[in-house]
């Protein structure tokens, strides 16, 4: 089974990404900020990282340099803003994302992207 | 012996050594002094200087350094002023994330003070500033708080200050929440994010 890492300082967030997540056959883990989060990748391997952007001590895109410095840094990640100008957007690509998404995510857009990012998109 | 009480930023200072006069003016250029550990004093010694928090709102837009930030943003705090207070609302529009979130973390520790401007970050032009403004009132320990989340979820026009309001009012609704939250499920009835998190809350609010 593949492993998501949920990265969101919102609890409700985490959940609504959790249940679409796992009602499609993926194992779940949660952080609550940058540092948890990295902690959790260097301690565990994960297939894929969703990110949130805005979060207190250590932000989504302070997770993914560190990220990227490390020797996980090929695990793809998704980063998940309310932020819509496309300077966030590059700013995120500038970090190491992998696809950028705005909130409120919606189930099936979650999951089109889990699936290129994985691996598991149908031909 | 005599009991001392520490500052909040005397742990930081604890080995650092005054390297400047402490009169307002000498503090007031040791804010723009290139090394952070003056920065850092007069940071701390411009407290009971006239004029502290606009000198000190002023630099805080420019420091980049974490610790010399740390004790700027504590001084305002203790501090409170308007001055002060409309210069943490300024880091708000800021595009430093950490300064924004830095910023959110002062503002809950002034609920009076916040509280006075509250209704006016809520209806702000920037919808950024808005979802900030229910950040801070996310530990803002004030008997409005409620109330202002509803008025959020019954009038704001953006998905994601409501998303984030009713993220909130899942910890701190009670019964008065209920009819606005099946109100706010009817407006964005095509935001399954919106449909979870409402339904989230009201089960709460149940269980209470």
């Amino acid at each position: 089974m593949k492993r998501i890492l949920i990265v969101d300082d919102a609890a409700t967030v985490r959940m609504y990404h959790r249940s679409i997540l796992e009602t499609a056959g993926y194992a779940v883990e949660e952080a609550v900020n940058g540092f948890e989060a990295l902690e959790k990748a260097l301690q565990s391997s994960f297939d894929l990282y969703v990110v949130d952007i805005n979060m207190p001590k250590l932000d989504g895109y302070g997770f993914l340099r560190e990220l990227r410095g490390q020797d996980i840094r090929q695990v793809p990640a998704i980063m998940i803003s309310t932020e819509a100008d496309a300077s966030d957007r590059q700013r995120a690509y500038a970090a190491g994302a992998n696809a950028y998404m705005l909130k409120p995510s919606r189930p099936e857009q979650l999951l089109v992207n889990v699936k290129l990012l994985i691996g598991e998109a149908q031909a | 012996m005599a009991f001392i009480k520490k500052s909040r930023n005397s742990d930081a200072l604890a080995q650092d050594e005054r390297k400047v006069q402490r009169d307002c003016s000498s503090l007031a250029l040791g804010l723009e002094q290139p090394d952070p550990l003056a920065r850092r004093w007069a940071a701390r010694d411009l407290a009971d200087c006239p004029d502290a928090s606009a000198a000190l709102v002023s630099r805080l837009q420019r420091e980049d350094d974490a610790s010399v930030r740390e004790i700027i943003f504590s001084t305002l705090t203790c501090l409170g002023d308007d001055i002060a207070v409309a210069g943490l609302v300024q880091c708000l529009r800021s595009d430093d994330a950490a300064l924004r979130n830095e910023a959110i973390e002062a503002m809950k520790q002034l609920p009076d003070e916040v509280a006075a401007i509250m209704q006016g970050l809520l209806e702000d032009s920037d919808a950024d500033v808005r979802i900030f403004a229910v950040n801070v009132l996310e530990s803002l320990r004030h008997p409005e708080v409620e109330s202002w989340l509803i008025e959020v979820i019954e009038r704001d026009p953006h998905v994601n200050v409501c998303a984030t309001a009713v993220d909130l009012l899942g910890e701190v609704g009670t019964e008065a929440s209920r009819e606005p939250l099946r109100h706010l499920k009817a407006r964005f009835a095509d935001e399954p994010y919106i449909q979870f998190a409402a339904d989230l809350a009201l089960k709460r609010i149940a269980e209470i």
